[in-house]
């Protein structure tokens, strides 16, 4: 019977529930489309906020303003203090000091133990936006830098190490009097050379050469280097172009403070891009031919000489590799473009040292091959890997910048 | 036994509950209202705030995150029931809709005068847009935002932007009045508060150098002036770009996600037909405007300029071929060098002054690829591209040939030549979406008969099928129930109906509608339409040309 009316009782709190949802139902229901979709507004209104970005676009867009919108900035820097030190890691910090001029000061370190530490002054918009000046100071420390003799019919087991540490800065111009195409570039620079006791299981130079067989030997030189380019650049970039060339000559003038060391070099560089099917491919040429002369009798420091190999030139040999008065260069790159963000190529680059210009030809020429792969934005090569081989073996080569 | 008996009894009463609940809730298919026409906006939005989009984080987010996204098959949720898109702050039913007339199409989107180029007077740069171009105010007062020509096509990038804006206003998107005009150096004065932003971060006074260095950079004319196309400043506070993606979460109106709005799906058409490729969220742009007395959220596609072949460089040759990056190609190149050859590389484009990369020989809008895809791109299905053909079938030749006149393109031929590819283009646009799907438009049930058109074969994209089928049933609206009538068929586009429908008002009935055509198998799934009775005649109330049922609908290979 308690049974019965508790059922009886559920019943009726059911029913007259079930009859109050109908009630309530049917008063809120919509009754026409635009009701359905005004009552969905309506709910929304009732939880309104605003739009939150999730972490993943927070990242990205903080990274985006960092290298889009940065005015004060950290930034990576994998510059090596001098060619051949290896694998460079360091940072930079770039403050602008007006609207368009700014100052970067930056370290790296190499796991050749090479240090760099400088500072550089940039004003990319001089003269109604045709001139460019660099002003450069610092320091730097190169610990086993290879020399193997001049000419190139050195061999490996020739290499001797030297390494020096260098205070040094200059400035730089490059003005564009046609604001395009026609450039022209001087520049000044102070460097003391002071070479130390190097690293390495090579012997040392000082125990290899003497002064008198090897210029710059056994002396802490300061050298006052004054330089002068005219030039045609008809390239977009010159960190990275698939289209456009370079042909230009360059002026050098090397004096120290006793008129020991003094000399001229002139360098004659060709580059030229030329693009195939849509720039799908692009076959890539440069030719840069280096000559110098001594200033009245006075003599040409052996670090200073003219030199090939290494990552921007004769990849397949390691850097300074060859040296002597004067040398020849010929690079060819078959580029393909792969997406817009990378590329890969396959060189050949092959050239000579010599120690008088009428040697400069093609005989008895050093040549390498291989493949590379290349990370750039629409005007820089951000990174580059190459594979180079020669018959000194294989090298790999770690860059951040285009190699011509 | 009196717990198990307690037990029994709450289930009882529970189970009744479910029961009256259900009922209670239980809605009408149709509503008296349906099909809408405007897609209500009743609450106020004046609370929504102003967010943009990271253009790095979009390209990220669509190329990579997106990459392996399944469309969900969903069919559009914006529609009417009679799978139309309804007017509403996005979209304004136009052509397809509505006749609309040559003149009309000219003027587009222009509502007020053309601005007065005797005086410039700069303030600010451009702050959107790919080409070079300043922020001014004419000799009237009225700000402007002035867009340039590259030098390598010194009228195609104006004209795009005239041209292209008149054709997605005619489709029915919120559109920028774009006026062409003349910028004369003579005539630029600087405000005295005239800034530009530095790269280091600060806006100092804009000056005659910064103007020069966007000129250098730009078209110029013989006589020393600049063609340039001048937008006219929105009306409303600007809230920043929407997304192809999920709602506005500060917008109450706001409750379709964007992917699943119709008019977005099938920008992919359209922006195939246009060679849309820079289909990001920077080139949208969100309003606050007042509408009937209440503030809505109004949303623009902003810049369309990016048409016609026309973007940002010269370079770029695989517009339209392929995404900024995808792993198919990526890989192809790589493992080829380059020799494994995409359409980009060897197709002819027709490179003119006033045309960029731009053809319509191996235009495919299946394989067609902007920049970057969106999700609201990714979601079109057959029924969206269906409809979007439609529209772009109903620009006629000369209604073409009238709004690429807009462009004041100074080589006839080249004109033609540029209304030539785009109507080569409408057409492959037609071949390839109206017969994918069965293409039964416009049913009408009159007098005993049921009448209908073929839009594939109207538009002379297909023969005409075999067989018409109608499976007719009664519909029951507040159950849902049916009950099958007969079948009837023919070979026209006639077709009679069974004796015994519904004659009461208010009834209902239903029609499935599908053709015998050996050409095309799709068109063997009917459209479903459903018919209601008025006082005096039958209704069209429903119409849905591909189910709900989950299976997704690949308008794209």
């Amino acid at each position: 019977m308690g049974a019965v009316r508790l059922f009886g009782i559920l019943m009726t709190v059911t029913l007259v529930s079930g009859a109050a949802t109908a009630a309530f139902a049917q008063t809120s229901e919509p009754d026409s489309r635009q009701a359905v979709v005004e009552q969905a507004q309506s709910e929304k209104a009732g939880s309104l906020h605003p739009y939150v970005p999730s972490r993943a676009e927070r990242l990205i867009t903080q990274l985006e303003n960092a290298l889009v919108n940065a005015t004060t900035t950290w930034h990576p820097y994998f510059q090596n203090a001098y060619s051949g030190g290896g694998f460079a890691l360091g940072a930079g910090y770039m403050r602008h000091v007006s609207p368009y001029n700014f100052v970067d000061v930056r370290g790296s370190y190499s796991v050749s133990g090479y240090k760099l530490a400088e500072a550089e002054f940039s004003a990319p918009r001089l003269f109604h936006r045709r001139g460019q000046l660099s002003m450069i100071g610092g320091w730097r420390d190169a610990t086993e830098v290879g020399f193997y003799g001049f000419g190139s019919n050195t061999t490996l087991s020739n290499r001797a190490n030297y390494a020096f540490d260098q205070p040094y800065g200059g400035a730089r111009m490059t003005f564009w009097p046609t604001r395009r195409l026609f450039m022209l570039r001087g520049g000044v620079d102070v460097a003391r050379w002071s070479l130390t006791d190097p690293t390495g299981r090579s012997p040392s130079v000082q125990a290899v050469y003497t002064p008198a067989t090897l210029p710059g030997l056994g002396t802490v030189t300061t050298l006052r280097h004054s330089q002068a380019t005219v030039g045609i650049d008809s390239r977009l970039s010159d960190g990275y172009a698939r289209r456009g060339g370079f042909y230009g000559v360059t002026a050098h003038d090397f004096s120290d403070n006793d008129s020991r060391f003094g000399f001229r070099q002139v360098d004659y560089e060709a580059i030229q891009h030329i693009p195939i099917l849509r720039e799908t491919w692009v076959i890539s040429l440069r030719g840069l031919a280096s000559t110098t002369w001594r200033k009245n009798g006075q003599q040409i420091p052996f670090f200073t000489l003219p030199s090939l190999g290494g990552g921007s030139n004769l990849r397949g040999f390691s850097s300074w590799r060859f040296r002597d008065q004067n040398s020849l260069l010929l690079q060819a790159e078959w580029r393909i473009m792969v997406n817009r963000f990378f590329d890969t190529a396959v060189f050949y680059d092959t050239g000579k040292v010599a120690a008088n210009r009428s040697d400069l030809d093609f005989d008895g020429l050093r040549n390498d091959y291989g493949f590379g792969a290349r990370f750039h934005s629409p005007f820089a090569t951000v990174f580059r890997i190459d594979v180079a081989r020669s018959r000194e073996g294989t090298r790999l080569v770690f860059a951040s910048s285009a190699v011509f | 036994m009196r717990t198990k008996r307690m037990t029994l009894l709450f289930i009882a009463a529970a189970i009744v509950t479910a029961l009256c609940g259900s009922v209670a809730t239980t809605s009408p298919h149709f509503y008296r209202d349906d099909p809408i026409t405007r897609e209500p906006e009743s609450q106020d939005a004046s609370g929504a705030a102003s967010s943009e989009i990271g253009q790095m984080y979009e390209m990220v987010y669509n190329l990579v995150a997106r990459r392996d996204y399944k469309p969900s098959g969903l069919r559009a949720r914006n529609l009417n029931t009679i799978d139309e898109v309804p007017d509403s702050s996005w979209f304004t039913n136009r052509v397809g809709a509505r006749r609309l007339t040559v003149d009309e199409l000219v003027r587009g989107p222009i509502v007020g005068a053309p601005p007065d180029p005797s005086r410039w007077v700069i303030f600010r740069e451009k702050t959107s847009g790919a080409h070079p171009g300043v922020t001014a105010r004419d000799a009237k007062g009225e700000t402007w935002f002035l867009e340039f020509d590259p030098p390598y096509y010194p009228e195609a990038a104006t004209g795009a932007v005239v041209v292209a804006t008149k054709f997605f206003w005619a489709l029915g998107y919120n559109q920028v009045e774009s006026f062409l005009t003349t910028f004369d150096p003579k005539n630029v004065t600087f405000d005295p508060k005239a800034t530009l932003r530095r790269p280091n971060g600060k806006r100092t006074p804009f000056t005659h150098d910064d103007l020069d260095a966007i000129l250098e950079k730009v078209a110029r004319r013989a006589d020393g002036t600049y063609r340039v196309v001048a937008g006219r400043l929105l009306p409303g506070k600007v809230l920043g770009n929407f997304r192809y993606e999920g709602t506005r979460p500060d917008d109450p109106n706001d409750v379709v996600p964007h992917e699943h709005r119709r008019e977005l799906r099938a920008l992919r058409v359209f922006g195939a037909w246009t060679n849309l490729t820079d289909l990001k969220s920077a080139n949208t742009i969100d309003t606050l405007e007042q509408e009937n007395g209440r503030t809505i959220v109004k949303h623009w596609l902003q810049d369309v300029g990016s048409t016609f072949g026309m973007n940002n460089d010269f370079h770029e040759w695989d517009l339209s071929w392929e995404h900024f990056f995808e792993t198919g190609t990526t890989m192809k190149r790589l493992v080829s060098f380059g020799f494994a050859l995409s359409p980009w590389q060897t197709v002819n484009y027709t490179e003119a002054p006033s045309i960029g990369k731009f053809e319509g020989q191996r235009f495919d809008p299946r394989t067609w690829r902007p920049q970057t895809p969106t999700t609201a791109y990714l979601e079109l299905r057959d029924d969206d591209a269906f409809w979007a053909a439609q529209r772009v079938g109903a620009f006629n030749d000369e209604m073409i040939r009238a709004i690429v006149h807009t462009g004041e393109f100074s080589d006839a031929a080249n004109e033609k030549a540029l209304a030539d590819i785009i109507i080569q283009r409408r057409d492959k646009i037609l071949r390839t979406y109206l017969p994918a799907v069965n293409p039964i438009v416009s049913p009408r049930l009159d007098g005993g008969k049921l009448t209908f058109d073929n839009a594939a074969v109207m538009a002379r994209v297909a023969e005409s099928p075999q067989t018409y089928r109608a499976s007719w049933f009664e519909f029951d609206n507040a159950t849902g129930n049916t009950r099958a009538l007969l079948a009837t068929s023919s070979g026209t586009t006639t077709i009679e109906a069974p004796s015994g429908l519904p004659a009461a008002v208010g009834g209902f009935v239903g029609v499935d509608i599908s053709a015998e055509s050996t050409e095309f198998p799709a068109w063997r799934r009917p459209v479903r339409v459903y018919f209601r009775r008025e006082s005096n005649d039958w209704k069209l109330v429903g119409l849905e040309r591909i189910p709900e049922d989950g299976s997704i609908q690949r308008a794209t290979r």
